[in-house]
């Protein structure tokens, strides 16, 4: 079974294998669904597609690289790489279902390898993200909502690295194989992985420690 | 495990989701750093061939080692200054009227992506001695991005 557990990729993950077939349930598309058509239409000769696929993955694979701990700019040349990688590869791509999640699977790769590089180059520098809520102000974005942020990210921070690592990959990076495991397996796809499950546990504890309302985050 | 757990998971997902993007935003103009780097790497896009207009090449037969190259489609013009350097390399300076979102000069074995700088400016160095075409994307004043590449010249 794939499992993100591993907060390195190591290979037992293949991205070019075919994935399940898609749940035609669902109304809207999901991410990887829209990602696949797209990347099929380029396939076949449509080279807009493909911008539009870069659009809509770009957002992700940032967030899934940085989740490595990169600085900013080795973060944008892994997203590029990426990119360049696909264009240059796709053939690879048996299947392509396949697509978001090989390029997660390549993003996760290039990043551990150039994070792996940064850290001999520059062992002391850690950065720390200073929250900067709120960022901008809308009429939903009440007080509240951001006291909520605030909380949530204030728990997310004690969390190991390990953890934050693993819980800011899953949150991004949807992908077929998840969702298919968990029809075929009757099974709710937030319930597979165990240290996943440890890592959102452990969050929970921290939040209810924080006075987080249990029911606030089943809405 | 529940459905109801599997709710809150998803929920809690969405809501960690929002917090990262609050906290650590991507880039702005990344999104569209991206697109560019694509469509100049993707050769089955069809890109508008900007033509010669003008050429210095006397310079180069001369004893300067520079030479000034001119391409346009009659819309998006590019201008090239080359000059070689003391280590027989090259080193390119360009212009192109329109913003320039990403910039490659494309040899049989390698390429050079170019530095980006303001106001259409960009620059490609250590170039070597040899034929190439350069690969561009650009965004004209209405935001329509467009891909261009030039015949192949010497460099």
């Amino acid at each position: 079974m794939t499992d993100i557990d591993r907060s390195e990729p190591d290979g037992h993950e293949r991205p070019g294998d075919a994935p399940p077939p898609a749940s035609d349930e669902s109304a809207v598309p999901a991410r990887w669904e829209h990602a696949a058509a797209l990347f099929l239409r380029w396939r076949e000769g449509e080279t807009r597609a493909m911008d539009e696929l870069v659009r809509l993955m770009t957002p992700v694979l940032w967030h899934v690289v940085r989740a490595y701990g990169l600085d900013r700019a080795l973060a944008e040349d892994v997203v590029q790489t990426t990119w360049l990688t696909l264009v240059r590869r796709h053939e690879t791509i048996q299947d392509p279902r396949a697509v978001s999640g090989w390029l997660t699977m390549c993003a996760r790769r290039e990043a551990w390898r150039v994070g792996k590089l940064q850290r001999r180059a520059d062992p002391t520098e850690v950065e720390h993200l200073e929250p900067h809520l709120p960022t901008h102000e809308s009429a939903e974005q009440t007080a509240g909502v951001e006291d909520e942020k605030r909380q949530l990210w204030n728990s997310v921070e004690r969390l190991d690295d390990r953890c934050q690592r693993l819980l800011r990959i899953i949150a991004f990076d949807d992908r077929p194989d998840y969702a298919r495991i968990a029809q075929d397996l009757a099974m709710p796809v937030g319930s597979i992985g165990p240290t996943r499950q440890r890592c959102l546990g452990k969050l929970r504890t921290l939040l209810e420690g924080d006075g987080w309302r249990r029911d606030s985050d089943e809405d | 495990m529940k459905t109801e757990d599997f709710a809150a998971d998803a929920a809690l997902f969405a809501r960690l989701r929002a917090v990262w993007e609050d906290v650590d935003p991507m880039p702005a103009d990344l999104v569209d750093r991206m697109v560019a780097a694509v469509a100049v790497e993707d050769l089955s896009r069809e890109y508008a061939l900007l033509t010669l207009v003008e050429a210095d090449l006397a310079a180069v037969r001369s004893d300067s080692d520079t030479a000034t190259l001119q391409f346009s489609d009659g819309t998006t013009t590019v201008l090239l200054h080359i000059t070689q350097m003391e280590d027989g390399q090259h080193r390119v300076d360009g212009w192109v009227d329109a913003s320039a979102l990403d910039v490659r000069f494309v040899q049989a074995s390698r390429e050079f992506t170019a530095e980006l700088g303001d106001h259409g400016r960009f620059a490609l160095e250590g170039v070597p001695a040899g034929v190439g075409r350069l690969r561009l994307s650009v965004r004209d004043e209405a935001g329509e991005q467009h891909d261009f590449q030039t015949p192949q010249f010497e460099v």
